[in-house]
């Protein structure tokens, strides 16, 4: 032994810390919750994942990797999403929510510009699946199966894909070489595309169910439903989806110098706003007020903003016509009185307020409805597609999904039916059963120690001006700074997710947190952590908790 | 390993105060003295005073102090530092950082004459009070740092005395730094340490360290606590240089005294059956005159 020096009795390089864990009766855990964001994206995208790649990385490559994992279209999305999860952003509650949406456009639109590929995750398995329809939902489903290596072919009964997306939205909104784009991107995983082919008209469902193992219908609310009002079937009367599909189509429409659009959803501002840049004078005809339509808040401000003109209270009547040209149409005022059904207050007609419009055109974006032309499935209220929880309709191995199943709906909506039905197919195929992970619970502001965070200034993305809005087609909103975006990211709290604030690291009285030399994350020293839950008060995202000793 | 996180530049973490210590769970002491270590670095001398922190984190064979370390007595902890300094100077050695510390009990009361000749030889010495405002050690009684209204052992029925102003008490000795400082911002704190090592001669930092014990809050509370005692007025944070404040902390948001008094259990005798009895008052006076003087 070695002589030690004088006074010691003990070699203190060989004394064991006193372990002081063994004090504590509640542990601190690293807990990846689920931030609200995230819980609110119907296409169950990863926001506050490639929100942190952006922000830590600057790499808009790997977030447009994370955000494509679960969506196809993210510059679609990008640009037509009416972003729920901004209401839930708990930076809401603080300053103001984040700009997701604008960043999603920005990662959709460098994927776009550097052609990124999206990976395949099985090179390839033998099963077919039928997909009907190349809308959203169909291109979702389609997309993650063929990720998973099934052999994959769309029907589209349109010239081109797209549904919706590519006949409903205006290219104001949405411009057609951003679509064609991605879906092109989309192609590159092998799946066949077959256009102008209707099923259930140009080839039986039943021959499909036979050849294929499984099938799944996104059809979407093609036909537009009209009301029972006398004169609809005049000329220069469109329905809203019909309307917005010719002039999508690339045909002239010529509206004259008046339309009136009846109907206050997300159709009949899309119509309103398409006929003034047509060159009319736009009334839109709503037999409640603002508050009661059911149409996007940001659409409305934007057609308001384009002196489309609103007439709430007001119910047509007639249509009125000349030699089956429409003149004018009549209308009478309503009253809202006790709320019906849908929870919106029940407009009842005034006697003897009526008065005349004059039109050329009217739109009648009053619904739409699912065109079953050959397609025989259980409904849902005699409307929509009833499907189970894994969206199989009553014909086994038959999956539906998207605006046909929900009812009119986003995009988004329609690519998280998708996402869902390709799982469910796949485990149908696989005769599995669906065995998912719950996922955590979500992450609320009060849960936050938002004492580490600095007030910002939101993004904010700059529309064209309006005089030059209603000359053209071009899209509303130029591109966006990536540098911006950048910035606009570094607002994110990380909501259940830690970005390393060293908090934890630094407040521990005991050392007792490391850093891992494997992962380089943080990590407790349970043999000397003593439970005082430091680390978890001021966390500032909610990352650590306390939970009982095991 | 991986590179240090950006939020943590201009920060220090060596652990030269480990793991294994014995403070209670949440200390404030024990948390300003491994950051004060961590800022001062390897080449530091540690010459700690009696009390909590040289009763947990000292006993043989396994001390937490990974520098060397002089225990003294309650009252000398600045005398053996000056001996310190006086023994490098007279060997021709060094330089190196002396670094006196000590509780407010030793620092305040029992030491302070120690103190006050080690500020008025001009010895190369920093000397950090932790401030947790009673005898912690000893079982919680009253010292000359215990605010007005804390009820401590000693005074059960809350202090009639005001707190006593050290670092304006050590200014008048007319050293060059004096600074005061709390756990919760780390890297102000680790700032003034690395600062005032720059300085020849004496200087003084007052950090507030929260004793989740004696003060009756949860351990948790600890950096909330401090954060709340800035805010409230009632601990300003501030540096002397030359005998002139300066870098006075503004409080972003003022905050009433009765968000920092509610959370600890020394002040619960202040709001029995809910109502705040008129020693609150009093209390937001200490702290309103304090955001005037200072113009925090």
């Amino acid at each position: 032994m070695d002589k030690l020096p004088l006074g010691l009795a003990l070699d203190l390089r060989k004394v064991v810390p006193y372990e002081t864990g063994s004090w504590r009766t509640l542990m601190p855990v690293n807990i990846m919750q689920t931030p609200p964001c995230n819980q609110g994206c119907p296409a169950g995208n990863d926001i506050r994942g490639f929100l942190r790649v952006l922000a830590e990385k600057k790499d808009y490559e790997e977030a447009w990797h994370v955000l494509s994992r679960t969506n196809p279209l993210p510059a679609t999305c990008g640009r037509v999403c009416p972003h729920p999860c901004e209401d839930g952003c708990n930076r809401r509650d603080f300053d103001s929510p984040l700009a997701i949406n604008s960043a999603e456009r920005a990662i959709g639109d460098y994927g776009l510009e550097e052609n990124l590929e999206h990976k395949k995750l099985i090179a390839s398995r033998k099963e077919k699946v039928a997909v009907i329809g190349s809308g959203p939902a169909g291109l979702s489903c389609a997309f993650h199966l063929a990720k998973r290596g099934f052999q994959v072919k769309i029907f589209e009964a349109y010239g081109e894909p797209g549904g919706m997306m590519r006949y409903g939205i205006p290219s104001y909104r949405l411009p057609n070489y951003v679509l064609r784009q991605e879906l092109e991107n989309i192609w590159k995983l092998g799946i066949d595309l077959e256009c102008n082919i209707k099923v259930g008209v140009n080839i039986p469902m039943d021959q499909l169910i036979q050849s294929y193992d499984a099938i799944f219908v996104g059809i979407g609310a093609q036909t537009g439903l009209t009301i029972d009002i006398p004169g609809q079937d005049a000329g220069n009367v469109f329905s809203g989806v019909e309307f917005l599909r010719e002039v999508n189509s690339g045909k002239y429409v010529d509206v004259g110098k008046d339309v009136v659009v009846i109907g206050g959803g997300n159709t009949a501002m899309d119509c309103a706003r398409v006929a003034k840049r047509l060159g009319a004078n736009v009334s839109v005809v709503y037999r409640r007020t603002r508050v009661e339509m059911p149409a996007i808040t940001a659409e409305i401000d934007e057609a308001m903003e384009e002196r489309v003109m609103f007439r709430y209270h007001t119910n047509p009547v007639k249509i009125l016509q000349d030699d089956d040209k429409v003149v004018g149409i009549l209308c009478v005022q309503m009253e809202l009185k006790e709320p019906d059904a849908s929870g919106r207050a029940r407009p009842v007609p005034i006697p003897g307020s009526e008065s005349v419009i004059p039109a050329d055109t009217v739109i009648l974006a009053t619904g739409q409805a699912v065109d079953y032309d050959g397609i025989e499935v259980n409904k849902r209220d005699n409307k929509w597609i009833a499907a189970n929880e894994n969206l199989m309709t009553n014909v086994d191995g038959v999956f539906a999904g998207g605006d046909a199943v929900l009812g009119l709906e986003t995009v988004s909506a329609a690519i998280g039916q998708g996402t869902r039905a390709a799982s469910a197919i796949e485990d149908y195929v696989d005769g599995g059963v669906e065995s998912r992970l719950s996922s955590p619970p979500v992450i609320y502001s009060k849960d936050l120690n938002t004492y580490y965070y600095n007030k910002k200034r939101r993004f904010q993305k700059e529309a064209l001006p309006i005089h030059m809005r209603l000359k053209h087609f071009k899209e509303l909103y130029p591109a966006l700074d990536p540098e911006a975006i950048i910035d606009e990211a570094e607002r994110c709290f990380s909501c259940g997710l830690c970005y390393n604030c060293g908090n934890c690291y630094m407040y521990c009285p005991d050392n007792a947190v490391k850093i891992s030399p494997k992962t380089g994350l943080y990590e407790f020293d349970l043999d000397f952590c003593k439970g005082c839950g430091l680390c978890a008060k001021e966390c500032p995202c909610h990352y650590i908790q306390m939970t009982l000793e095991k | 390993m991986k590179e240090q996180s950006k939020y943590l530049e201009g920060v220090d973490k060596k652990d030269l105060f480990s793991s294994g210590h014995r403070a209670c769970g949440g200390c404030g002491q024990a948390l300003a003295a491994r950051l004060v270590a961590d800022a001062a670095g390897e080449n530091t001398i540690a010459c700690v005073a009696t009390g909590c922190l040289e009763v947990f984190s000292s006993p043989y064979p396994d001390p937490s102090w990974r520098i060397p370390f002089l225990h003294s007595l309650f009252e000398n902890a600045a005398a053996v530092a000056s001996g310190v300094d006086a023994a490098y100077k007279a060997l021709k050695k060094g330089p190196v950082n002396i670094i006196a510390q000590g509780g407010d009990g030793s620092t305040a009361d029992i030491g302070f004459q120690s103190i006050s000749g080690m500020f008025e030889r001009g010895h190369n010495v920093l000397y950090v009070c932790y401030d947790n405002e009673a005898y912690m050690n000893t079982g919680v009684q009253r010292s000359s740092f215990t605010p007005y209204g804390a009820r401590t052992t000693t005074t059960p029925t809350g202090n009639t005395t005001r707190k006593k102003n050290m670092p304006m008490l050590a200014a008048d000795h007319g050293i060059s730094y004096v600074a005061t400082a709390t756990v919760d911002d780390f890297r102000d704190l680790q700032m003034k340490i690395r600062k005032a090592l720059t300085i020849e001669g004496p200087k003084y930092i007052h950090i507030l360290a929260p004793c989740p014990l004696g003060w009756g809050h949860h351990g948790e509370l600890t950096v909330e606590i401090c954060r709340l005692a800035k805010d409230t007025g009632l601990f300003p944070i501030y540096e002397i240089v030359d005998g002139k404040v300066t870098n006075v902390r503004k409080i972003p948001v003022k905050v009433p005294v009765e968000e920092y008094l509610k959370p600890q259990g020394r002040f619960k005798h202040l709001f029995k059956k809910g109502v705040p009895s008129k020693v609150v008052d009093e209390i937001q006076e200490i702290a309103n005159q304090n955001i005037e003087r200072f113009n925090l």
